[in-house]
């Protein structure tokens, strides 16, 4: 009961008609953003970032928790009007909706989306609501060595054990690992790779990493191989909309896909995507129409943009309660935590109360705006596909600039912008998977100084990490999460030679 | 249509012509990693800490190293990588590094013309070397759209959210 009082005060913060103002700033801009291609939710969030500078920080979280839900919203128009995902959770979306929408049917593949996204927000977020306090709860015991190990296993399961490549993985999480040293060491003062410029003492501001590996390397890499001629979009006359008989249909892969994807998103698996597969895989088993599925079945759209969305809440469990971002999207919220001077994790709940539960509950009020602002709006989102793309990147080039720049008003920072793209581009051409460097140029520090202050509780003994109970158990864990997929793909290798 | 299936590129490992973009690239990472382990040896071990500010470096980049050294002996079995497939792309367009070339070489101008001449400026010529390079070729629709986008981010940054961002050629009229 003790969380629905909470819940009730942060009501009361995100009702403040300012904070409504927000909310619904923050939706709009997030689904806009989110519409357009090549801007994923993770860059929507990021280039929003400079936006809220000005801000309180509550007002300023609960325009974040618009832009994040927001943003997840946006995407999946794009993918069911325009053939291809702009992440790796879409594509599911992409698949099935765009072959209702082919069909004719870009309408109801729509309404089934934001509908389902919305019942998958709502239930998410109030299993958010009730296991966030809970976790927070047994998570002040947990000692240092413990959080060093829990945060080596979401280091591995994100860059190892879920990705095409365990290698290529794990490089970019190294990458990013190394650019998250770059600057001033916060407990002995000691300046580090900062090559004597005075300019990287301060360390290199998480944004510009992030900027320039999606956004510029975005445009770079597209520049290089555009795709020739219109972009084949779907028209879409008029709301989105649902018959009857499409209810009938969504209603069970709603709820299905929706407790698939939240426990996905809480545990540190590598996003949302394995959940989005395996509810389109289970709807395709559970159906009386599957020869439907690969041609425009609605619950093929239904179950997945759920998964999705209740994965979105999911991911803001860890998040909240351990400091923990298991998604690109999810560090950059962690981040944004941090230029306000706030520490995400269990103290959390007690110091800032007014500021987490005002965010828990602009995320119900989010969805709700959600709902109703993009069942009408679909048509005019529809249109935001059609502009051409060189106006489009030309675009995002300058407020991705606008939004480095006034970090630290710093032109330096702009050739690190510069840098980070061809870095991206690079990353993009050689098949590494950039979310690994993004949780490691947020994490790395986190990550060093539990691994100091464990060593330094254990007087500089590193059994430390194999003596304290959960600590071992979490290092097996890490290990396991390496070596096991390992085993599992050489075998099906062998078994297929 | 892409089928959802992670590629299993570093599963199919037939024996073919070792690719030299992807050998570069692996060297590469390899001399970062080795760069980052010089740079780590200069840090003092630190006084009156148990674990000072070298360790964890020294960690990262023997790690970064190591990885690069696999990611080298992979490519030179034969190992290669599949570009990536965005919205926006063709996978079966002939590569145009000229493009990537004019929006480095547009967005490196306006950075330096951002402080001397003012933001508009700089950000117009960003704005313009990005259409260009996307195939756009009215260039006096380009440079209009250009100077408005520009101008109207830096009203709506300086005036809007009381950001400071500098005038240039613009000061005092604005």
């Amino acid at each position: 009961m003790e969380a629905f009082n909470s819940l009730m005060a942060g009501f009361g913060t995100a009702l403040n008609p300012l904070n409504l103002l927000w909310a619904l700033v923050g939706v709009t801009l997030g689904t806009l953003v989110g519409v357009l291609p090549g801007i994923g939710p993770a860059l929507t969030v990021a280039l929003l970032l400079p936006v809220t500078a000005k801000l309180e920080p509550v007002s300023a979280f609960i325009m974040f928790a618009g832009i994040y839900y927001g943003g997840m919203f946006g995407g999946s128009t794009t993918s069911i009007l325009l053939n291809t995902p702009g992440e790796s959770a879409s594509i599911i979306t992409a698949l099935e909706g765009n072959k209702m929408a082919r069909r004719g049917r870009a309408a109801a593949a729509l309404a089934t989306a934001a509908i389902g996204s919305f019942i998958a927000g709502t239930i998410g977020t109030i299993l958010l609501t009730f296991a966030a306090p809970a976790i927070a709860e047994i998570a002040v015991q947990i000692p240092p060595s413990a959080k060093f190990a829990m945060i080596m296993l979401a280091f591995v399961t994100i860059s190892a054990t879920f990705g095409g490549s365990p290698l290529r993985g794990l490089i970019s999480l190294f990458l990013g690992l190394s650019i998250g040293l770059i600057g001033t060491d916060l407990q002995s003062g000691q300046a580090r790779f900062t090559l004597g410029r005075p300019e990287l003492l301060d360390g290199i501001d998480f944004i510009t990493v992030v900027i320039g590996l999606f956004a510029i390397g975005e445009t770079l890499y597209v520049a290089s191989r555009l795709r020739k001629g219109q972009a084949d979009v779907i028209k879409l006359d008029g709301n989105a909309r649902m018959t009857r008989e499409d209810w009938r249909r969504s209603w069970k892969p709603w709820l299905r896909g929706t407790f698939l994807g939240f426990p996905f998103g809480a545990i540190p698996a590598g996003g949302a995507e394995i959940p989005t597969f395996l509810s389109y895989s289970l709807e395709k088993r559970l159906s009386k129409h599957p020869e439907e599925f690969g041609k425009g079945a609605i619950e093929g759209v239904a179950g997945p943009e759920a998964a999705n969305n209740a994965s979105a809440a999911g991911v803001l469990v860890p998040l909240l309660t351990l400091g923990l971002p298991t998604s690109a999207t999810a560090a950059i919220l962690l981040a944004a935590f941090q230029q306000y001077g706030l520490q995400p994790g269990p103290l959390l709940f007690v110091t800032n109360a007014e500021l987490v539960w005002g965010l828990i509950a602009s995320l119900y009020i989010g969805n709700v705006m959600l709902l109703l602002l993009n069942l009408p709006l679909a048509p005019v989102w529809a249109r935001l596909l059609l502009i051409p793309r060189p106006f489009l990147y030309a675009g995002i080039l300058v407020f991705s600039t606008v939004g480095v720049y006034s970090l630290n008003n710093s032109v330096f920072d702009l050739f690190l912008l510069a840098l980070f793209g061809v870095i991206g581009y690079g990353m993009r051409r050689f098949d590494f998977p950039i979310t690994p460097a993004i949780i490691g140029v947020v994490l790395g520090p986190t990550a060093e100084s539990m691994f100091r202050t464990a060593l330094q509780q254990s007087n500089g003994d590193f059994s430390i990490f194999v003596r304290q109970p959960l600590t071992a158990f979490l290092m097996l864990c890490v290990l396991g999460a390496l070596i096991v997929p390992q085993v599992l793909k050489y075998r099906a290798a062998r078994r297929t030679a | 249509m892409t089928e959802p299936n992670p590629s299993p590129s570093h599963l199919t490992a037939p024996k073919r012509k070792v690719s030299l973009p992807d050998l570069v690239l692996a060297l590469s990472v390899t001399l970062l990693g080795i760069a980052f382990w010089l740079g780590s040896a200069q840090i003092p071990f630190g006084i009156n800490a148990v674990v000072g500010p070298r360790l964890f470096p020294l960690i990262v980049s023997v790690g970064l190293t190591v990885l690069g050294t696999l990611l080298t002996i992979n490519t030179l079995r034969g190992d290669r990588a599949e570009p990536a497939t965005e919205e926006d792309t063709d996978p079966n367009a002939p590569v145009n590094h000229a493009a990537t070339n004019i929006i480095l070489g547009g967005f490196l101008l306006g950075t330096l013309l951002l402080q001397p001449l003012g933001f508009v400026v700089g950000t117009a010529v960003m704005y313009f070397s990005v259409a260009y390079a996307f195939g756009e070729r009215r260039l006096g629709l380009i440079a209009v759209i250009a100077l408005s986008v520009a101008l109207v981010t830096y009203l709506a940054f300086t005036r809007g959210l009381g950001l400071t961002l500098p005038a240039g050629l613009l000061k005092g009229i604005l």
